[in-house]
């Protein structure tokens, strides 16, 4: 029984690759501007992240080895400092950002400057990592984030017409601002497939001791879980398009975009989408501080884990207690979340083809996957998401420059 | 043997299971007239950083240094130690014969000081 509950490991993840800073606002930028028509960009985000995660979830519950430590086996610290260092500077970036979008959300709910709520955010964060336990985090980060479903709530009761959303399925040229809705698109891919949820998602696996046995789980918890917070930024992204379309909103602060739940919840809109955007970004936060210290005791063979007793890893205990503090600082000094959030996705963008490119060579070695080699679907399909990661990372900062 | 696939950053355990790092750097014996032999593996950031630009594995010398943690550092074991190799390296010796874990002991010190240490 206590297996099907392995489902929140892929909820969590999802939170942090739909619901967390970035993705919120993206989501409502997207709608606000473009109607429906980006979310076939949600679902191809989805379709990437699912995939990917089931294969780190695959490569986990077969090599005993989470995504990190298979790449410096396999390909040597020569290769591995590139994706280990670019991944080490966007999660701080990251975190930094989920920081100030947790501190925001406070802000909303008090009125209180949210510069004062970083610091008390980040001890928080901490808190949680060094008492708790990878259950303790996992259902709590994903029981909580179930609030988010307000948004998938909302969309249902505006109402939206069927014909019209899945139209916004179907890939489309606007008939305006097509460097923004390049841009847009750019976003919500990169936003959403950030590299640190597939070491995460595989560490996960590792902490809560996947086998060979586990394989089917490993899947309902990718798809399933992915779709969890995809239908939460569909959620988003529909209700911004039917309450702030028609009003021309360019939501450039979360308090617009909080203005999407009047017409559903009333006087409740804004505590709601506080709790939203805050537990979202607040999850996010916890993940991305622990993998910081997964990703770098995995790359260099140290003892790992937060299940383990804090004693035993102290160079875990050190790295994540680093990046936090690390944010925090960052965070303090005074920053825009949602410029933080635009360049890490650049930088998500551009690192994409070599954090996919070592996972065709490893999904299709026995030595690592045994028997469960990926098949044509799988190898086509990260052939695919290296190619538009490749052609994604050449046009990111251009499109940055005039679409952002 | 491969070295550089089968040896080269692979996880190293001591003969009770412990981690003990990944083998950062490797010592190579070769002689005329003889195929090269792998004398011995080396552990250690510092050597890490040799291997990726020697500027960065001066740094962290002398940064171990600073801290007093350069003693027998980065660790050199001798082939004849190692008892395994598989997916992972087993050796003889137990992790207290070599300095690998200087940093890990250092800083245990504070975080077992942390109120809540467990």
């Amino acid at each position: 029984m206590r297996k099907l509950f392995n489902l929140t490991l892929g909820v969590v993840t999802s939170i942090g690759g739909f619901v967390e800073v970035g993705s919120i606002s993206t989501s409502a930028q997207a709608g606000a501007e473009f109607g429906f028509s980006l979310l076939w960009a949600v679902a191809a985000a989805t379709l990437f992240l699912a995939a990917l995660a089931e294969m780190a979830g695959r490569l986990a519950a077969v090599s005993k080895r989470s995504m990190a430590a298979a790449v410096r086996e396999r390909f040597g610290i020569h290769f591995q400092i590139i994706p280990l260092s670019a991944e080490l500077v966007i999660d701080t970036l990251l975190l930094t950002a989920e920081l100030g979008g947790v501190a925001i959300a406070i802000k909303m709910l008090t009125g209180i400057g949210f510069q004062w709520w970083i610091l008390p955010v980040g001890l928080v964060a901490w808190l949680v990592l060094w008492l708790g336990n990878f259950s303790v985090i996992e259902d709590g980060i994903g029981l909580l984030g179930m609030v988010t479903l307000s948004f998938v709530v909302a969309a249902w009761r505006l109402h939206p017409a069927a014909g019209q959303v899945a139209g916004g399925f179907v890939p489309t040229v606007p008939h305006h601002d097509i460097t923004r809705y390049a841009f847009m698109t750019v976003s919500i891919i990169g936003a959403t497939v950030s590299p640190y949820l597939l070491n995460f998602y595989s560490s996960g696996a590792i902490e809560e001791k996947w086998t060979e046995q586990d394989l089917w789980i490993n899947r309902v918890t990718a798809w399933l879980g992915m779709g969890f917070g995809s239908t939460v930024a569909m959620g988003c992204l529909v209700t911004a398009a039917i309450v702030l379309g028609p009003q021309h909103v360019k939501v450039e602060t979360y308090e617009q975009a909080a203005q999407m739940f009047v017409p559903v919840y009333g006087r409740w809109a804004v505590t709601l989408f506080a709790l939203s955007l805050g537990i979202g970004c607040f999850g996010a936060a916890v993940e991305i501080a622990l993998n910081a210290g997964y990703v770098l005791g995995q790359s260099l063979g140290w003892t790992w884990g937060i299940d383990k007793k804090r004693r035993d890893t102290s160079r875990f205990v050190a790295a994540f207690s680093l990046v936090l503090l690390l944010a925090v600082a960052i965070a303090s000094i005074g920053f825009d979340p949602l410029r933080v959030t635009l360049i890490s996705v650049a930088l998500t963008v551009v690192i994409m083809p070599l954090v996919v490119l070592p996972f065709l060579v490893l999904m299709n070695d026995e030595q690592y996957v045994g028997r469960h080699t990926s098949g044509p679907i799988g190898n086509g399909l990260l052939a695919t998401i290296t190619i538009l990661g490749a052609l994604m990372a050449m046009v990111v900062i251009p499109l940055e420059i005039l679409g952002g | 043997m491969d070295i550089v696939r089968d040896v080269l950053d692979t996880r190293v355990v001591d003969r009770n299971g412990r981690e003990m790092g990944r083998v950062d750097g490797i010592v190579v014996d070769c002689q005329p007239n003889q195929p090269c032999r792998l004398a011995a593996i080396v552990i250690g950031p510092a050597a890490l950083g040799d291997r990726l630009h020697p500027a960065l594995g001066q740094f962290v010398r002398r940064l171990e240094k600073r801290f007093g943690l350069d003693q027998n550092r980065p660790a050199q074991i001798e082939f004849a130690d190692v008892d395994e190799i598989e997916t992972k390296i087993r050796l003889r010796l137990t992790i207290s014969d070599t300095a690998v874990d200087a940093v890990e002991k250092r800083l245990r010190a504070w975080v077992g000081r942390l109120p809540g240490a467990r």
